[in-house]
């Protein structure tokens, strides 16, 4: 008999509108009645293999298909079969993965035997791409030229120039994952990036190298990395504070930090459940450099979904910077806060210690926030566009200060607890596809300190990680 | 600086009068700051003293970077930071204090002329020997301007700073020259100098002006700085009447300060 089954191709990982991969449920298998004879029935798989390779090697897919082997009944092959699939789709070798399952033929055929075919098409050598991306409150373009696939075994060659609102930024990666084990990975880049932060009058250019190696651990995925950067600081304009004059010129950070992430929401992008952990460190100073500190940063959200369909959200942001010797933090190290995208109702990074109008950022903060999104009242659009928008309700709080290491833990908390800034309001989100989301909100921001901006009020914010 | 720019910088320099905390900032003295950059803040600090003017000299890492136009040494005064002789003489007019309101016209055009020889020939040698001789960049120039920052950001800065005086020498001329030639426009320099100054105890007769301030400034460094050679130093020193003028100036207005 000829093909008994042969999968559709699946939506792969994307900027796309309406439908979103990690909502669509896993296919569920057609139930024919003349397939239920064959459903309890035993197979073995006497082959599995791949049509179609060019310059990928095969021991690096025979992990991602050995799993297919281990199936003992129909239902059990599509199952391992599309799983199968999707590891080599997320690979980022193939434009096309199909899977033929049919039975043995041959010599050695046995009569429950199975073949399992997956047919693949390869990337092309290079390809090109155009893009436009939404970082916090910023848009811009990515040209990007790829080399997929560079020796045959995932390895993965990008060079990326990108013109945006507020950065400029070009950069050369090489990404080259563990043949099996596809999760650890090691990339190392090289970039020049220069930004123009008017809340600060500030402009950075910073051309740095860094390894990183990531890989899973339990059920979280920890990255280590080494960073080199050169950073150089001017004043923008003219009429710069002289404290941001003080911090022109150039240095060096040569930084080893850790990352933890846990996260098990259905989506980066407006979650309907779950949590998320990230856990970030960085001591710079001890591989060389001129900077030299102690940097925690953390970040943790909870979503639950309640009746009628609305989501409750709790999030939390801290960090510390933490300078070692008399030299003072610089303020390419430091934290900022407010804006669309943390604190909504004040102004972007607008918040803390600031000198003639120039915001000099904090070496500490903390910033929460509750959330409940409910669909639009009246559901318009139901079923279709009206879905991707949601209302918002909210209350973010936060504070970003500079500590005196001198004093203990105890006076740090205090002085975090104190002129504490905090803001309420509602508004309406527009999830774009997996990757950002939009926010039209009306804010009334309160315990606003002398010294920050605030922008009461309606507020526009864009980006991909928002408080 | 354009026109407007001047009289916009004049309008808010008259408003307020010299504050007690006017500083000014160049590089470290000890391990960090060149010949060139030492003799213009020299130059800016004599003329200062001479108008009476207190100011505290502050030493930063960075100050070549604070600074509006790039240039050492620059003075922060109440709200504004201005930069280099030129801007600071204007800012102190604008705030009453003048040395050259004494000279008529004729005088005031031949300080001027005298200004931009010393720029144009003592500076630009100053530079020329700092950076373009081979022996004296490697010895005393890429080190001294590196040694604020670690490896291998050190070696970036100090070629990168190289080739941009190198690129700017060759621009005006001077690229083919040789270290002679170079000694030789000194001592020319320095001829001029020494004959408009004659027996006076300063440029205009009696009473000191920027230009003796930039005057002292430079050969005041050139005489107290080591290099890797001597050579500089014995050219300004045969002109007996510009060591008085060095040394007086020195009596007069830095008895205070400890080398």
């Amino acid at each position: 008999t000829g093909t008994l089954h042969s999968l559709d191709p699946l939506p792969m990982q994307g900027p796309e509108l309406g439908i979103q991969a990690d909502d669509i449920e896993a296919p569920e298998v057609e139930q024919e009645p003349k397939q239920e004879v064959l459903e309890n029935k035993n197979v073995v798989v006497q082959r599995v293999h791949i049509d179609g390779l060019g310059r990928t090697k095969e021991d690096l897919l025979t992990y991602e298909i050995a799993e297919v082997f281990r199936a003992n009944n129909l239902i059990d092959v599509m199952r391992k079969s599309h799983e199968a699939r999707q590891k080599l789709l997320r690979l980022g070798i193939f434009r096309k993965v199909e899977v033929n399952i049919d039975t043995s033929r041959g010599e050695d055929a046995l009569p429950n035997g199975l073949d399992v075919t997956f047919e693949v098409t390869e990337l092309r050598r290079m390809t090109g791409s155009y893009n436009t991306m939404v970082g916090n409150n910023e848009g811009s373009m990515v040209l990007g030229l790829r080399l997929p696939n560079v020796f045959g075994r995932a390895e993965k060659l990008t060079f990326q120039f990108s013109y945006g609102t507020k950065e400029t930024s070009y950069g050369l990666s090489f990404f080259k994952p563990q043949p099996g084990h596809f999760e650890r990975n090691v990339s190392f880049n090289m970039y020049k990036v220069t930004g123009q932060f008017p809340w600060s009058s500030l402009r950075e250019t910073d051309r740095g190298v860094s390894a990183e190696l990531s890989f899973p651990m339990w059920k979280t995925n920890q990255t280590l990395k080494w960073e080199g950067v050169w950073r150089e600081l001017g004043c923008l304009g003219q009429n710069a504070s002289f404290a941001i004059r003080n911090e022109s010129g150039h240095s060096l950070k040569s930084s080893l930090s850790h990352a933890m992430v846990v996260d098990t929401r259905n989506s980066s992008i407006l979650p309907r459940k779950g949590g998320l952990l990230k856990i970030h460190q960085e001591l710079a100073g001890y591989t060389g450099g001129d900077a030299r500190f102690l940097k925690e940063d953390f970040e943790i959200q909870l979503n639950k979904t309640l009746y009628w369909d609305s989501v409750l959200s709790a999030s939390l942001w801290g960090g510390l910077l933490l300078p070692f010797g008399d030299a003072p933090t610089c303020i390419a190290d430091r934290f900022y806060l407010g804006g669309p995208t943390s604190i909504r109702g004040f102004s972007m990074y607008s918040m803390g210690p600031q000198s003639d109008g120039d915001y000099l950022g904090g070496e500490a903060y903390w910033a929460g926030g509750l959330h409940l999104y409910t669909p639009l009242p009246f559901r318009p659009g139901r079923g279709g566009f009206g879905d991707l928008f949601r209302t918002h309700f909210f209350l973010n709080a936060g504070n970003l200060c500079n500590l005196h290491y001198g004093e203990g833990p105890q006076a740090h908390l205090k002085k975090l607890a104190e002129c504490i800034r905090w803001s309420y309001g509602l508004g309406i989100v527009l999830r774009l596809g997996n990757i950002a989301r939009l926010e039209l909100n009306y804010c009334i921001p309160m315990g606003v300190q002398s010294g920050d901006r605030i922008c009461d009020g309606i507020q526009f914010g864009a980006g991909i990680r928002f408080l | 600086m354009s026109l407007a720019a001047e009289a916009f910088v004049s309008q808010l320099a008259a408003a307020e009068p010299w504050p007690e905390n006017a500083t000014l900032y160049q590089p470290l003295k000890e391990d960090q700051i060149l010949l060139s950059d030492h003799a213009s803040s020299l130059a800016v600090q004599a003329y200062l003293r001479m108008c009476g003017l207190p100011v505290q000299v502050l030493c930063r890492v960075n100050s070549e970077f604070m600074s509006p136009s790039g240039k050492i040494p620059f003075i922060h005064v109440g709200n504004q930071v201005v930069s280099e002789l030129g801007p600071i003489v204007q800012f102190t007019k604008a705030k009453g204090h003048s040395l050259s309101d004494g000279l008529d016209d004729v005088q005031r055009a031949e300080m001027k002329a005298y200004m931009e020889l010393v720029n144009n020939m003592l500076l630009t040698a100053e530079l020329y020997i700092q950076w373009c001789d081979d022996a004296t960049a490697a010895e005393i120039s890429r080190p001294r301007y590196s040694s604020p920052y670690s490896w291998p950001l050190s070696k970036i800065l100090a070629y990168q700073k190289q080739w941009e005086v190198r690129r700017k020498m060759n621009a005006i001329g001077w690229g083919g020259k040789t270290l002679q030639q170079v000694y030789e426009d000194v001592s020319q320099c320095c001829q001029a100098l020494s004959q408009r100054l004659g027996m006076q105890p300063y440029f205009f007769n009696k009473q000191p002006t920027e230009l003796d301030a930039l005057v002292f400034g430079h050969l005041f460094t050139i005489l107290t700085t080591r290099l890797t050679s001597s050579e500089l130093a014995e050219r300004v020193k045969s002109y007996s009447n510009l060591l008085s003028f060095c040394r007086r100036i020195e009596q007069t207005y830095f008895e205070d300060k400890s080398s």
